[in-house]
């Protein structure tokens, strides 16, 4: 049973201790509230699909030295050939980007040709027949590039192509009533339409920041190889086979022609490699995070034991007073957890309004999202559990205090 | 009412084993008023801690209310203190965190009683010892034959049948003790069963029967030689 009264009057006695607490718990609410609430945020991205499948995919990224810029045409041609013939290798195109590398090209595109402003930020991914088979992604409407489609182009002047594949996302904005196949586009600042001939169930775009996140699914494929001297091959192993081709590839682009650069750092990458590299950021803040949480947890749990033991042996004699004047063992206990959870309701409740303000603040000052309620409500019961935890061992304490307690002089 | 036979208890430390009562003996009739006197350490408290189930004992037999009381848990003592014992203590024991009202509640409240009916105790049993006034002091706010008497108030609001107090004077006063033993004696004339250790003689001697405690056993004063003796040695001393 509750004695809630009694209670909260002789907390009254004893402000500086529980109004600490409760300021305590307070803080830590809206600390690890926000906080969580950002973990949260970061792991959904770092677990963001890319569209693609991921295993037994690799990267790398070569540049032939001492030539042009539009001279690389022939020997990507050859060491397509080379890397395509790897009996390890399932299929490999060479692109300018793919998904979570970090640079490429982005454009604007219209469905109006006269309209001034674009009607959806998209990337642009430059590659031939194959980039749908090496990066597993799924086409949902339409038809892949022929061979006989694609044309070559120098980086500096890409001629607009008569058709393209775009990911479902960039369909669906541009085309909202879903009859995006066959439909025209405008890129960039073109007047000629390019057809949509496919659409990809999804693609990301090679960016994972924060600013991207708003076109993050949306791209286009483009049935253009590019003869820039720089380019990344996307390959995809056969199951199982990814370590031996991280091996061959590179050795045998190296046998194709000599005179190239395979940066020696990130030159070669499982995508593994490249999603970790591309999420460290995300994952050091989770974990930046999350050890705060732990710690300010503890130190709050820490706090409230201390205090709870500090007020039993305090009160020992009133203990034992209690017991002889017919107080059981469950009704000490039950004293020590009501008063911790009295302490935490005032201390979730200013926590609660300060989890609020502190995102309020972080979305004025760092557009950060707002702060669901859920985190909130979430946090409100995990701390008055925490409580309840932490006073549990003193309140035990508490309950074993003898009745003989009472008669014991000071 | 309460009835103690060949009871024994034994503290037992890592060096040694005190005998605080040893073939303990008692019969203490419902509606007595009981004085227990003895030397300082002879066993006193130890009795009355054991009575008022604040503590186990070693050997022996208690019948309290008929009920043997060592086969009962730790839930059933805390009930029968509740309901049926009221103490008064030496050091008052008022819980300095509440106020008055609020510590006479104490026991109602672990017995369950409706609001209502806990705040006319509370007043009743504070009218009786003449403190309803200071219902919203804090102990700290009294004098200690104040504090004693809200002690009193506290024992009196839960209608016990036995009251058990140990040297509830020692604290006090000439005068306030005094009152305190007014008002114990009211208390018995309703009738409750009072057993109270005291040092005091001239209280002693105001009670229904004494029983003497020496050495943790009770002695049949006509019978001690050691009462005796000190008879003896005050006749000696005396000029009469
Ligand atoms: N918790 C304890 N542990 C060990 N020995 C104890 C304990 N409580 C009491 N004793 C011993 O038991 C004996 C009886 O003590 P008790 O307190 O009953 O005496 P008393 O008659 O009440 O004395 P006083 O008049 O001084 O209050 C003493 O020898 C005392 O030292
Ligand atoms: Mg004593």
């Amino acid at each position: 049973m509750m004695h809630i009264k009694p209670i909260l009057a002789a907390l009254k006695r004893h402000k500086a201790g529980t109004i600490l607490i409760a300021l305590q718990i307070a803080l830590t609410l809206a600390i690890v509230c926000n906080a969580i609430f950002i973990i949260h945020q970061r792991l959904e991205r770092v677990q963001r699909p890319t569209g693609m499948v991921e295993t037994d995919l690799m990267a790398i990224h070569s540049a032939f030295v001492g030539m042009g810029d539009n001279q690389g045409g022939p020997l990507i041609k050859a060491d397509l050939q080379a890397l395509r013939q790897l009996p390890g290798v399932q299929d490999a195109v060479s692109l300018n980007s793919y998904p979570l590398r970090g640079g490429g090209w982005s454009t604007g595109v219209r469905t109006d040709v006269d309209a001034k402003d674009s009607k959806a930020h998209t990337t642009q991914y430059f590659g031939d027949d194959h980039v749908l088979s090496t990066m597993a992604v799924r086409l949902v409407a339409g038809r892949n590039f022929r061979s006989d489609e694609v044309v070559e182009a120098d980086p500096r002047s890409v001629p607009d192509p008569s058709m393209v594949i775009v990911s479902k996302a960039l369909a669906d904005k541009l085309y909202p009533d879903g009859s995006a196949l066959g439909k025209p586009i405008y890129i960039g600042d073109t007047k000629k339409p390019t057809t949509i001939i496919g659409i990809v169930e999804r693609l990301g775009v090679p960016w994972n920041a924060m600013w991207s996140d708003d076109f993050y699914e949306n791209s286009l494929i483009l049935p253009v190889q590019l003869t820039s001297p720089y380019t990344s091959y996307l390959i995809r192993a056969k199951p199982g086979q990814l370590a031996e081709v991280m091996k061959a590839a590179p050795a045998a682009l190296v046998k194709v022609n000599r005179l190239r650069v395979i940066p020696s750092e990130r030159g070669v990458r499982t995508f593994a490699q490249i999603r970790d590299d591309a999420y460290k950021g995300d994952r050091g803040m989770a974990i930046l995070m999350s050890v705060v949480c732990l710690v300010l947890l503890g130190v709050t749990a820490a706090g409230i034991v201390g205090l709870t033991s500090f007020w039993v042996g305090q009160r020992r004699k009133q203990i034992g007073v209690r017991r002889a004047l017919g107080a059981t063992k469950r009704d000490i206990l039950s004293y020590f957890l009501t008063e911790n959870l009295l302490i935490g309701v005032a201390g979730v409740a200013i926590g609660a309004l300060l989890a609020i303000g502190m995102n309020l603040w972080l979305v004025t000052q760092f557009e950060m999202a707002r702060l669901s309620l859920v985190y909130v409500l979430v946090g409100v019961v995990a701390l008055l559990l925490l409580g309840q935890g932490a006073v549990l061992a003193p309140a035990l304490r508490a309950s074993r205090v003898s009745p003989v307690e009472a008669t014991r002089s000071v | 009412m309460l009835k103690m036979t060949h009871l024994s208890k034994v503290y037992r430390t890592e060096v040694v084993e005190t005998y605080a009562l040893r073939d303990f003996n008692i019969n203490v009739n419902e509606g007595e008023f009981v004085a227990v006197t003895g030397p300082s350490g002879s066993g006193k408290t130890t009795f009355l801690t054991i009575a008022g189930l604040l503590e186990t004992f070693t050997g022996g037999q208690y019948h309290l209310d008929g009920v043997e009381v060592s086969n009962l848990n730790d839930n059933e003592r805390s009930r029968i203190r509740n309901e049926k014992i009221g103490f008064i203590f030496q050091a008052f024991n008022l819980i300095p965190d509440l106020n008055v009202f609020d510590n006479v509640e104490v026991p109602l409240r672990y017995r369950g009683m409706k609001a209502a009916e806990r705040k006319e105790r509370i007043m009743n049993s504070l009218e009786r010892v003449g403190l309803a006034s200071r219902a919203k002091h804090y102990p700290a706010e009294l004098s200690g034959g104040q504090q004693q008497r809200v002690a009193i108030a506290r024992a009196l609001a839960g209608s016990p049948r036995l009251l058990l107090a140990d040297e509830p004077t020692g604290n006090l006063d000439t005068q306030m003790a005094r009152g305190v033993m007014e008002l114990l004696e009211e208390i018995h004339r309703e009738g409750a069963t009072i057993v109270m250790v005291t040092h005091d003689p001239e209280l002693a001697a105001r009670a229904q029967r004494n029983v003497h405690i020496i050495d943790g056993q009770v002695v049949d004063l006509a019978e001690d030689p050691r009462f005796h003796h000190a008879v003896h040695a005050a006749r000696a001393n005396s000029p009469a």
